[in-house]
């Protein structure tokens, strides 16, 4: 996914600031906190995920996202955000 | 600053946050063995982690030290461990806080791990699972202890304490990452268990017995010379205090609470010393029988429905008030405060909640009623008292 595609949705954007303020989240309170609905938020995390900014753990039913550290373009996004914010 | 302000605002109190009820003191006076006793039982916690898991189970009447013996173990566990590199978390969980749900405790459990870990969307049959997950995830260790277990046990019976018990049995090979620290009043409380949850809680117990008077005096000097500015609290007072909490069952709570009060009188009187009379006067205001802390656990609602109930007593003067004059003022109580008033049914359970506490007696009407309804009395406290109490924690956020 090229830089242009990941950052150019606002909803994408919203979600990566709530991730870098919070920490972990699950999807619901993802959703909630960016004012989008259930489907579109999955939707972007997926990208995102996709994208290897975030990653997810299950936990049962419930699925928390968080950055993916491991990767180090997640980690400049973060930083970025970070540095904005 | 300005003097007449000085005067307005002196104190006997140094630090008076020591004197909380949730203050765990570095030092615990006359409990060194039972520490020590603690210590051997969780040795492996540190020297084999994951090796073993352990139940400690501690008993002991009001005011003995059982929870802050268990939180001050769990803070130096978890301190030594740290120095190990060892990840171990002690998470102490108040039963009765939690209304005896499972699904609460557990959760209070893993969001010690998660603090943003979501609140719904689960069932209490999976947070078992899910905590044993989270600990694996972070290869944690987790000694759970959970205070006031009476209330879980009334609850919701063996079930949940089954299944902490037997965690690690479907678990072959894994590392055993939960143990637990079991507090209750009474180890009868045990016999409503199943045979084997029983047996595995009963391997390990720590009893602690009553403080006497010279114990007492002990723990409130150390709690003194925390507290209080030097001189503010001599020892005829000390003595004095300890003597009255030593009659009180050796209750080191009440102690700690008379003393605060005590100082409160000082303040509001002006005076620069605790005296005995203000000891006196805080007495009178104490009912060990109810605490501050039963009534600041109480749910909004729950302070309400009893808010009207104790007002109802005080305008009356009767001894026994039935449900439906009950339901009539906690409406008034709910109106004052801006509440909706919770229905008959959510009510009923109030009152059967306010029972098994011993706040108030319910016994079914009889002769000179007409039907039957559930005669509500309040025997230990006089009402304006803890109408007082509660008007008080109402207003300080207690809400």
């Amino acid at each position: 996914m090229a830089i242009e595609d990941v950052l150019s949705s606002k909803g994408r954007v919203k979600i990566l600031k709530i991730l870098a303020e919070i920490g972990e989240l699950n999807t619901s309170r993802i959703a909630r906190r960016a004012g989008l609905n259930y489907a579109t938020t999955i939707r972007h995390l997926q990208a995102l995920e996709k994208a290897g900014l975030v990653r997810h753990k299950n936990f049962g039913r419930i699925r928390i996202f968080r950055f993916n550290e491991g990767n180090p373009r997640a980690r400049i996004v973060k930083r970025l955000i970070d540095l904005w914010e | 600053m300005d003097s007449s302000l000085e005067r307005r605002y002196f104190t006997v109190f140094k630090d008076e946050s020591k004197l909380d009820i949730n203050y765990v003191p570095s030092r615990l006076p006359h409990r060194d063995h039972q520490l020590q006793l603690l210590s051997q039982f969780f040795r492996f916690a540190l020297e084999r982690p994951g090796q073993m898991a352990q139940r400690v189970l501690i008993t002991g009447k009001i005011g003995t030290g059982k929870t802050v013996l268990s939180q001050r173990f769990g803070l130096n566990l978890e301190r030594e461990a740290r120095e190990r590199g060892i990840n171990l978390h002690y998470v102490h969980v108040n039963c009765r806080e939690c209304g005896g749900s499972a699904f609460l405790i557990l959760q209070q459990a893993i969001l010690n791990f998660y603090p943003n870990f979501p609140r719904r969307g689960y069932s209490a049959e999976e947070l078992p699972g899910m905590l044993m997950q989270v600990l694996d995830e972070q290869n944690a260790h987790l000694i759970l202890a959970l205070d006031e277990l009476d209330a879980l046990i009334r609850v919701a019976g063996s079930d949940p304490l089954y299944v902490l018990t037997r965690i690690h049995e479907g678990r072959l090979g894994a590392p055993q990452r939960l143990s637990l620290i079991c507090i209750l009043r009474e180890a009868q409380c045990l016999e409503n268990l199943d045979p084997s949850t029983k047996s595995t809680l009963q391997r390990n117990i720590i009893s602690l017995e009553e403080y006497s008077t010279p114990q007492l005096r002990d723990i409130l000097n150390d709690r003194v010379n925390l507290a209080f500015k030097g001189g503010a609290v001599s020892e005829q007072t000390l003595e004095f205090i300890a003597e009255s909490a030593a009659s009180e069952e050796g209750d080191a709570r009440y102690a700690i609470e008379l003393l605060w009060r005590a100082g409160k009188y000082a303040d509001a009187s002006g005076s620069s010393e605790v005296l005995p009379e203000h000891v006196r006067r805080a007495a009178v205001s104490l009912y060990p029988a109810i605490r501050r802390e039963a009534i600041s656990y109480l749910g909004l609602h729950k302070k309400l429905f009893l808010l009207g109930v104790v007002r109802r007593f005080s305008q009356t003067g009767g001894a026994f008030l039935s449900m439906g004059d009950a339901e009539e003022a906690y409406a008034v109580a709910c109106e004052e405060y801006g509440e909706k008033r919770r229905e008959y049914t959510q009510l009923w359970k109030y009152v059967k909640e306010l029972s098994a506490l011993d706040i108030i007696k319910t016994q079914l009407s009889g002769t000179g009623y007409r039907g039957k309804t559930t005669l509500i009395s309040l025997p230990k406290v006089p009402a304006s008292d803890l109408e007082q109490e509660l008007i008080k924690v109402l207003n300080t956020g207690g809400k």
